[in-house]
Parts: C-alpha cells; structure tokens; sequence
C-alpha cells in the first residue's frame, strides 16, 4: 500500500468520525478535557473508573492523531485551518483555530502517545495515593493544555494554552502540596516560567500591533511578502518570542526551575518535564520559525549586535544551556536529577539546531529524545519505586539483575540517549550536528560534538552505577521488578527508541516539514513509499543505517567518535566503583559541577541584597527626611523596619494631603518638560 | 426646552427612579416594620428588599436597551453602552448588599443598604452624562455615601479614623477637581463635554489648558486610586467594613473609570500630547502615561511588603489602576470597560471572601486564610480563581483584561511609541504574582491552624461568590459574551 | 489688569490659602474649612468666568455654583459627623491622633 492509497482507505474511514480532517483535530484537542470534566463531575471517587475514562480518551486521542497524521504528516493534503470567531472588538480579532499539517500531526502524536503510556504507567505508579482522581484529572488538563499548544493557529490562542500548561504543570508538580519542598518547586516553575511569558506576551503584542494579526498563517504570508514589516524590531520581536521557549524549555538563564520540578510524582517528570511540556519552546520555535527568516535589524539602541542575527543568539543560549546542564549532570547523584539536567542539555540541543537554521533537525530531535527520555524517566521511576523512594544512585547498585525488564529498557534508553548507531538518538543528533555544520556554524558544532561524549560519559556513569556493581544499600539488596503495568510502557517506548530511525519516518522528519528552505540536506532525496517491495525495504533500511555515514561522514564519525570516548572513560572511572572518584581527580570544579555552579545561590545573592538594601535606605529615609524633616508625626519609625517603599504611607493624614499636592505639583511639572 | 423633555426625562430615567424608590423602601421597612427583628434578619430583609428593587431597574434597563438619548444639552446622555455598565452597578451593589449579612459591624443596617443603593444611584447617573455639573454633582452623592459608609462601624476606631481619612482626602480631590472644571469653563465657556471638546485648543507653551488638566485628573486619580493620589486606599480598605470595602473597590472603580475615560476622549481629544518613547508632548496622554508608570511600579512594590490581606488588595488596586489606565491611554473604551468590570467583579468576590473569613476569624491578616483549604473547599476555589484572575493568568478574565488594554496602548500612534509603558505593565504583572501567590500558598499549602473549624458563609453569599467566579472564568474564557456589549 | 485677571488672581490666593490650611492645621474642622476655602476659590473662578466670559446671558457658572456651594454644605455635614466619630473614639479632633493605620 503507498501512501496514496494509505490515505485514501484513512479518508474513507474518516466519515466514521467527520469528513473533515478539522474536525477530528477538535475531537482530539477537546477529548482530555471531556476526560478531566467526566471523572470531576461524575467518578471523583472511583479510582479505576478515574483511570480508565482518562486513559481512554487519550488513546483515542492517539488513534485519530494517527489517522491525522496518515493524511497530513505522511500523505500530501494540505494544511487545513478551521477558524471561529472567538473575539472582535475594534482592530483585535482572534480566532480560535486548529492548524492541522506535517507539523502539528507529528506533534500530535508524540503528545497523546507518551501521554497514554505515562497514565498507564501511572496506575501502578500512584497505586494507593489517596488522591489518585485528582492525579488523573491534572495529567488530562495538562494533555488538553498541551494539544492546544500543538494545534493553535495563532499566537494569543498559544499562549493561552501556553499558560494553562503552567497552570496545569503547577498543579501537577505540586501535586503532593502538603510537601514543603513540592510547594515551593511548583511556585519556582511558575515564577520563571512567568518571566519567559512575560517576554513572549510581549513580543505577541509588538508583532500584532506591527502587523496587525497574530495568525500563523496570514503572518507568514505578510511576512514573505514584506520582510521588513516589522521594521526595526524584527530581531527583538523574534527574541522576546524566544523568551516564551527559554522560560517552558528551560533555557540559560531562566533554566533554573527544572531539576526542582523533579519534586513532582515521577510520571509527570517523565510526561512534563521530559517528552512534551518542555518541548513545547522548541516546537513552537519551529511554528513561528518564519520570524526568524526575515532581515536582521536592530533598533538604534541595540545597533551594537550589528549583524549578529536573533537566530545566532538563540543558537549561542542553545549550545550554551546545553554544555552547562552536561556539566551539572556530570557530577549529580540523584538519578532523576541527572534526567533532569540531561532533559536541560538536549533541549540547549534542539535550540541550537532552530539557532543554526535547522528546525526540522531540532524537531526530529524533539521526537526522538521524547521516546527515549520518557523511557528513561519512567525507568528511573521504577527503580526509585522498587528501592523504596530511594533516589541516590550510590545507594544502589546491581539492580541489572533484580530488575531485568526495567535494565534492559534503560539501557537502550541510555544508548538511544548517547546516540549509539542505529538506534534512532544517533539520527536525529547527527541531524543537529549536520544542521549546525552545513550552516556555517563550526563552533556550535564542536560545542555539539563535546557535549555528545559528556552525555554518553554521565549516562553511563548511571548505569555503571546504579545497575551494576553490587547492591550498595539494604533497599537496593531487596529491589524487585515493578508491575507490568509499570513495565509494559518501557517496553513499548524502547521499540520507537530504537527503530524510530528506521521506518521511513526518520527519513521524513528530517526534511519535510520545511520544505521552502533547504538548509537541511537531508539523509537520501529519493521519494520513499510504503508500497516497496520487500527488498527494497531491505535496501532502504540498509540505506537508512548506514546513510549518514556515506552522505555526511564528518558530523557521523566525529559523532561516533564522541561516543566512543565518552563511554571509555566513563567505564574507566565508575566500572565496579565504590565511591565517586571524579571530585579527587577534579576538585573544585566538580564541586561546582555538583552545586549546579551555585545558579540558585547566585540569584539569591543578587537579589536578597537588593532587597535588605532597599528596604534600609527605606528605613533611613522614612526616619531622617519623612519622621524628622518632612512632616512632623510619623510616630514609631522602628516599626517601619524593613517595610521597603512603604514610606509615604504614614498614616498621617496631612502627609498624605501633602503628597497628593506635591503629586499634581510634579506631574505638572514633569508633562510641561 | 418644554414639557416634553421633562417628561421624556422622567421617562428615560426609569431604572434611577426605580433605584431611589429601593433606597426609600428600604428605609420605611426597616425603621417602621422591622425595629424588634434581630440585625440578622434585618440585614437579610434589607439586601432582599435591595435586590428586588434593583431586579426591577435591571429589568427596566434591558428593556429599554437599544435606548440613545441625549437631553438637555448634555445633561443625560444615554447609549446601550451606558445601559450595560448600570447594569453591571446594579449587580455589583446587589452582591455588596449581601456582604452585610456576614458579620454584624453596625445596627443600623437598614441605613448602610440604603446607601449603597444611593452610592448606586450617584454611579448610574455618573455615567449617564456629559456635562461637567452634572458629574460633579453625581461624585459627590457618590463620594458622600461612601464616606458614611466607611464610618458605619461605630465601635471601631479604625472605621473612623478610615473615613475621615477618606473623607479629607477626597474633600480635596473634590476641590482640585472643581477648581478644574472652572478653568475648563472659563477656557471654553462651556461645561458640555463635546462643546469643550470643539473650543479647546492646544496654545504652545499654554500652561493653563495643561493645569486644568492635571486637576481634573488628580481628581479621578483620587476616585481610582492611581500613584500619587492612592494614599488614602489602603487605609481605608483596612479600616472600613467589608461591605463598604467592597463597593469602593468595585463600583466606584467602575463608574469612575468610565467617565474619566470619558472626559478624557470626548472632553479632551485635542489636547492629548503623547507620551510615546522619546516623544513626550504635553496633554493629558503624557500625565495619564505619569499616572500609570507611578501607580504600576508603586502599587506593586509596597504590596510585596504587605501582611494584612486588605491593604494587599488596596495595593494591588493601585496597580491595576494603573494597568486600566493604559486602555485609557490606548483610546479603547471597550477594553476599559472590560478591564473595570471584570476587574470590579473580581475585588467584590474576594471581599465577599474577606468578609467571610474575618467574620468567622476574626484575623485580618493573609495567614488568616491558612488551611483554607481544608476549611471551605468552595470558598479556596473561589478565592484562588479570583486572586489568579488578578493577577493575569489565562483563561481568567484578568488575563483577557491585560491583553486588551496593554494592545490598545501597543497600537497606538505610530510605530509603537508606547512600547516602554506596555513592556513595563507586564514586568509589573510578573511581578505581582508573588504577592498573589503568597495568598495561594496559605490557602493550599499552609497547615490549618490548631482549634480552627470550618469556615462558611451564608448560603446567599456562597451561591454569589460561587457565581462570581464562574463568571470571571467564563468572561476570560469567551471574552466576547461580555464585549458585545460594551463596543 | 482687567478685572476677570483680578479675580482670577484672588480666586488663586484663595486657593491657596485653604490649601496651606488644610495642609498645616492639626485639627480636623480647621482641616475641613480649609476644604472649603478651595472650593469656594473655584466657585470665585466660576462666576468670574461666567462674568466675563463670551456669553454671560446663558446661566451656566451661576448655577454650577449654586449647586457647588449645595454640594460643599452636604459635605461639610458629613464632615462635622465624621469629626464627631473620631472625637468618640480618640477624645480629639486632632489629625494626628487618628494615625494608627499605616504602611
């Protein structure tokens, strides 16, 4: 069967569900927040019921993604948009519309299929929590909030599901709200993730008020047609977009939320914090990919980055976020925080690709990494849930062979992660490195090649560490392997870790999406079908395999070549190794590496300061110019101790008369300048 | 003029009248029939008797929706517009009225309800003009019976000391106001809106056009609590009683911002200078932009610093008197509208909260509110849609608000001069949200306090609350059921 | 000088007198007649500008006046009552006793 013909047996099941493929992507987008309104409003006490309408809607969801992703994603139909007024007042109309094309079905499908997996797994996981409804009716919030990511056609409609996900994420991290440090993660997330949004609001709002419309569609279009329509601003309206993904992606600066959300239950870390919340940045990077194809132009003021363009830059935070998060991760012995910051390291990867003109490269990244990193995740919860909530990796040991299924699966998660050939992490990493390479980019890529051996050095460390060697603590001694439905998910995951490259799904993703720019030279040009013989497939495949050495050996051997080393001088140091020895051979700077280079206390450090600073000269103001010179009164100045810029206010009625009319004295005099 | 206009005037007033006619209902009753009922009953009597009258003038309101008048050289201008804001005072004053009956601050209730309906009526007729009298004189019935109402608790010093505060305060934002209507009538020689609109003209280097302005403003300024003329706010938020609170962060905040949009954009279109980046001219653009920057950065600072949950919310009041004030700014009086009225319902639900809490309580500070969670599940749900409403998270109303008056003022003019007042507005925006999630914390992560119970307010107000929050997700969510109505 | 510029100058000086009063008085009805003393400066402002102004047959400053000057007595009233509130509660109509709330 081609792909035609693929297409058309999906058209003709389609009118089982709509004729139109808009409307199946509203029913998709829309079945999870039936789901998390079903179990609010009608099973909140049953738990199985809980579980099942959840899972239930999200595996539809998955079977209708595929269908979509049949007709747009491999097939050739047109993107489709279905918009319906949701707002028009004056010159601001916003529509709330699907955007269904390559893009968002493959989106789609990485979404609602780590999703289901996570909730299946999630019934063993949260088995006995008290609140297990509440869990799921957060994890189908968060799968509605996310699709409407995925499939909004316009900016205002994205950020608003933008900001459910954060709403939703801060729900689920601080799922277990009673604990402290679970509390005060969520709000770390929310804060900083509010940061990014206040950039990218802002940015939604200069390109509206620039070019009128904030549809992804009719922008682009405009934006072709009139590359300098934004004028000045076009790379700092391209920047502030930016700030949206560097806060839900994590990136340098703001990537500090992250390891913390590891507080959260560990199916969200694996679903959120892994395979799709985090993501969402580099996706939407990919979707609005158009801002960043327009002319440099900086407006007077910031004329000093010349010709330095907005992708360089992001390109620069990507390579830097991701050198960085290798480094901590280096030196982490809790395992779901070396996940963590691996997580902060490969996407610093994926925006390096968008940043060097690759965002087909950064989503095939982004696929990839969603398969093997929720496999990593939910491996490593099923060692924290056998080893009692025990999360230290030396405090563990010789799990291999207490705990077969899940070893074996996070191995090949591990080296899907390292990007050991031909399992798919080799492709998609090799797709970033060609991008960055083929771009002009040299320095990014060897950035790339570097952090590929650490990411292969600290991986294996895990391994070495946690599953072999023998069990280095009581918990460990009895671990046993957890309940299939804890392990099925892994198995299912390892299969798309491993073979995602091989059907001609890798070929596709990695120069199909774009295909107005060929800055990807993509793995074999030849047209692939379904329909070839068993043969051929056999030749593909082994074209596949082998391809990216014969096209580009450069980016592949060097890749290989990281590896190699990487895994050397991991099993070095940590084959049977009792205790760390990296801090002896390193000193200080692994110490640094392990206190996340003291990012948390550094901002502590700015900002308390600041604020003692403020709130004394405050204090000295409010007792020597207000209390003694300015008004008389301003009884019990000592009791204003501290309350910074709460001077005026106090409580003296002809102090505040007296400001009310050196207020109009001052604005007269400031409007009249 | 004959007859007929006062008659038609009678006529086109109705839902005013109708408004009166509750004051004095409430008054007869409860002084006549009711003077041996307990202050329970009486304040529920009362806010029934509030709540049919002003059913009634809603009703009349929808009835004669699609009204335009205007009559009297200005005196009583009506559109659907101003149809829907009274309509949206009415059901504000109908839900403070219900915030009596939690908590017996005074005995004489039957006279508070009464003048909220009477503040209620000052409000319609407040936005029911363009003539500069008229609004005076409509402030100042607004002003007065908020000043009485701040006072009503006779036991507590900081009732008192609240309202004259407010009072003097607002004496002489009422004097600066008048001394600058004077000056717009003798630059002018007219006090109808559209006549000043017509004759003013900016004279370079004319200080006189530019201080009338400034008084005028400074005089709403006070009506809104914007930077430099708030101070009054917090302390009268603390001191005066939840219900009172409540109307002057709510109904007050509404009426005043539609006509000081009003005045500003029908009044003064010519005289709007700018305030873009870079481009400062004077007008009232540029002392508005002023206003907004210094309420933004002000409010939100000091509320940082704030221990009592009241003067939290007046702090962040002020703030978002300055967030509204960009829609002024940009010009949009459906984004202003909206912003003020999803804004007033959002204050009114939260004190409606407050007042709950307090009563059962008897603690004003936001660790008042730990465990709530555990206390009044309907009441945490409520309050945390409110708070996250205020402070902009999406699909709350609070956000739909921001967005459309930060893009009103990102639109104006010409190549985004007014970049840095909407840059700064979401920097305060993030700001505030520690404070707010403050509020939260306590509510869903904060212990319950040893021997505290639960915590339940009647079951009007629980039904009012409840609906309130609905209606702050459902106006966030389909922003345009309520803009229809205000374009 | 012509004569609108010498009202227009007392109604300044008037103004400014109930300012400073209501600026450094310390008790609360002296507070309040400073109030006054403003509004009545804008009232002078206003019959003068009707006065002299282009039109004088159409009746517009008088009687935004005489409805200011009904405003300013209802205000006072409040005001005295307000003053008597807090002289209840503090045994002073002092401005500066009523000082308790702040910050």
């Amino acid at each position: 069967m081609d792909v035609h013909a693929a297409h058309n047996a999906v058209t003709a099941a389609a009118p089982a569900f709509s004729s139109r493929p808009e409307d199946i992507a509203w029913f998709i987008l829309l079945l999870p927040l039936l789901a998390a309104a079903g179990i609010t409003l009608i099973v909140r006490r049953s738990n199985f019921l809980a579980a099942t309408f959840s899972i239930a809607a999200t595996v539809t969801a998955f079977v209708l993604s595929f269908v979509l992703f049949l007709m747009f994603g491999v097939g050739d139909a047109a993107a489709v948009t279905s918009p319906f007024a949701w707002l028009h007042a004056g010159e601001l109309a916003v529509n709330l519309g699907v955007t269904v094309d390559k893009l968002s079905t493959l989106m789609l499908l990485v979404v609602t299929g780590v999703s289901a997996l996570v909730q299946v797994y999630s019934v063993g996981y949260m088995h006995g929590d008290r609140s297990f409804p509440r869990f799921f009716i957060g994890l189908s919030l968060f799968t509605f909030s996310m699709l409407g990511i995925v499939l909004a056609d316009n900016f205002v409609m994205m950020f608003l599901f933008w900001e459910l996900v954060g709403v939703s994420s801060w729900l689920l991290i601080g799922f277990w709200y009673e604990k402290e440090s679970a509390a005060d993660a969520a709000k770390k997330a929310f804060l900083t993730n509010r940061l990014g949004d206040f950039g990218f609001l802002l940015g939604i709002i200069i390109i509206w008020a620039a070019a009128g419309t904030v549809n992804f569609a009719e922008l682009s279009q405009k934006l072709g047609a009139h590359p300098d329509l934004l004028g000045s601003l076009a790379s700092v309206a391209g920047l502030l977009v930016f700030m949206g993904a560097m806060g839900k992606s994590a990136q340098f600066p703001l990537h500090v939320w992250l390891p913390d959300a590891m507080e959260g239950p560990t199916p969200v870390s694996a679903l959120i914090h892994a395979a799709t919340m985090v993501a969402a940045g580099v996706y939407m990077l990919c979707r609005v990919f158009f801002l960043y194809q327009v002319e440099t132009a900086w407006p007077a003021a910031l004329a000093f980055f010349g010709s330095i363009s907005a992708l360089d830059i992001i390109g620069g935070i990507g390579a830097f976020t991701a050198l960085l998060a290798a480094l901590m991760a280096i030196q982490q012995n809790d395992i779901k925080r070396i996940l963590a910051y691996s997580t902060l390291s490969q996407l610093g990867y994926m925006v390096m690709a968008v940043g060097c003109g690759g965002p087909d490269a950064a989503m095939y990244h982004l696929t990839t990494h969603a398969g093997f990193k929720a496999l990593l995740f939910l491996g490593a919860g099923s060692v924290i849930h056998a080893c009692h909530h025990e999360q230290d990796i030396w405090k563990m040991g010789g799990l291999r062979k207490l705990m077969p299924k899940t070893f074996l699966t996070f191995a090949l998660g591990t080296a899907a992660l390292a990007g050991l050939p031909p399992l798919s992490g080799f492709y998609s990493k090799d797709a970033v490195l060609l991008a960055a390479l083929d771009n002009g980019h040299p320095v990014l890529f060897g950035l790339g090649v570097l952090i590929a051996a650490m990411t292969t050095f600290y991986m294996l460390r895990l391994v070495l560490v946690a599953f072999l060697g023998s069990g280095r603590s009581e918990a460990a001694g009895h671990a046993h392997e957890s309940p299939g439905a804890m392990t099925w998910p892994l198995v299912i995951l390892a299969v798309p870790s491993v073979m995602l490259a091989w059907v001609p799904l890798g070929d596709y993703l990695t120069h199909h999406f774009f295909t107005d720019h060929g800055h990807v030279h993509g793995h074999g040009s030849e047209v692939i079908s379904f329909g070839a013989t068993i043969s051929a497939a056999f030749g593909l495949v082994n074209h596949i395999l082998f391809e990216p050495f014969n096209h580009a050996p450069l980016p592949a051997f060097l890749g290989t070549g990281a590896l190699i080393i990487g895994a050397w001088i991991a099993v070095t140091l940590y084959w049977n190794a009792e205790r760390d020895p990296l801090p002896k051979l390193l000193g200080s700077f692994a110490r640094g590496m392990r206190n996340r280079f003291y990012f948390d206390e550094i901002y502590e450090a700015i900002f308390i300061p600041l604020h003692d600073l403020v709130a004394r000269l405050a204090d000295w103001f409010d007792r020597w110019v207000v209390g003694g010179l300015a008004v008389r009164g301003a009884h019990g100045s000592t009791e204003l101790l501290g309350r910074a810029l709460r001077i005026v206010q106090s409580g003296n009625l002809q102090t505040y008369t007296f400001f009310f009319v050196a207020g109009v004295a001052l604005v007269v005099l400031i409007a009249l300048k | 003029m004959t007859n007929g206009d006062y008659y038609q005037l009678l006529k086109l007033l109705a839902p005013e009248w109708t408004v009166v006619g509750t004051v004095l209902a409430i008054l007869f009753a409860d002084l006549q029939f009711w003077r041996n009922r307990s202050v329970a009953w009486r304040s529920a009597g009362a806010a029934s008797i509030l709540s049919l009258g002003f059913a009634a003038a809603a009703g009349l309101l929808i009835w004669k929706r699609a009204v335009t008048a205007d009559l009297l050289g200005g005196t009583l201008v009506l559109s659907p517009t101003s149809q829907y804001v009274k309509l949206a005072l009415l059901g504000l004053a109908i839900v403070t009225a219900w915030l009596c009956t939690e908590g017996e601050f005074t005995k004489h209730v039957g006279e508070f309800v009464a003048l909220i309906a009477l503040a209620t009526a000052g409000m319609m007729f407040l936005v029911s003009t363009e003539n500069l009298l008229m609004v005076f004189v409509a402030l100042e019935l607004v002003s007065l019976s908020l000043y009485v109402m701040t006072a009503f608790n006779k036991r507590s010093p900081r009732s008192a000391e609240a309202a004259l505060k407010y009072f003097l305060f607002g004496g002489m934002a009422a004097a600066f106001t008048l001394f600058g209507f004077s000056f717009l009538y003798g630059l002018t020689g007219s006090i109808h809106l559209p006549t000043i609109a017509a004759k003013i003209s900016w004279h370079a280097g004319d200080p006189l056009t530019l201080v009338a302005i400034v008084l005028v403003v400074a005089g709403f300024g006070f009506k809104i609590a914007a930077v430099p003329f708030h101070l009054w706010a917090p302390d009268a938020y603390e001191g005066a009683p939840a219900p009172a609170a409540a109307f002057i962060a709510s109904g007050s905040k509404v009426a005043s911002f539609f006509v000081l949009g009003k005045l500003l954009s029908v009044g003064l279109p010519g005289v709007g200078g700018s305030g873009a980046w870079k481009a400062f001219s004077p007008g009232w653009l540029a002392v508005v932009a002023i206003l907004a920057t210094a309420s933004m950065i002000f409010g939100n600072l000091a509320a940082l610093a704030q221990s009592s949950l009241r003067r939290l919310l007046a702090y962040s009041a002020i703030a978002h008197a300055g967030y509204a004030l960009l829609a002024i700014i940009g010009g949009s009086q459906p984004a202003l509208l909206y912003y003020a009225i999803t804004y007033a319902v959002t204050s009114v639900g939260i004190f409606g909260v407050v007042a709950v809490v307090e009563n059962r309580t008897g603690n004003e500070d936001i660790a008042g509110l730990a465990g709530l969670r555990e206390r009044s599940f309907l009441l945490s749900v409520a309050l945390s849609v409110f708070v996250l409403s205020l402070a902009g998270v999406p699909p709350l109303a609070g956000f739909f608000g921001k967005f459309y008056a930060f893009a009103a003022a990102a639109k104006l003019g010409s190549s985004l001069g007014y970049w840095w007042l909407v840059a700064l507005a979401l920097g305060a925006s993030c700001v505030s949200l520690f404070y707010y999630l403050q509020v939260l914390k306590q509510v869903w992560v904060a212990p319950v306090p040893e021997g505290q119970g639960k915590v339940a307010g009647g079951w009007v107000v629980s039904i009012l609350l409840a609906l309130l929050a609905l209606a702050v997700l459902v106006t966030g969510a389909a922003p345009e059921l309520l803009i229809r109505f205000l374009k | 000088m012509t004569p609108l510029h010498g009202y227009l100058f007392v109604s300044a000086l008037l103004f400014a007198v109930g300012l400073a009063g209501a600026l450094t008085r310390r008790n609360a009805i002296l507070v309040l007649v400073g109030v006054e003393l403003m509004l009545n400066a804008a009232n002078l402002n206003f019959l003068a500008f009707w006065r002299y102004g282009p039109n004088p047959e159409a009746l517009t400053g008088v009687m935004f006046v005489l409805f200011a000057i009904a405003v300013a007595a209802a205000e006072a009233a409040v005001g005295l009552a307000l003053v008597i509130a807090i002289y209840r509660h503090y045994r002073s109509s002092n401005v500066d006793e009523a000082a308790t709330m702040k910050g």
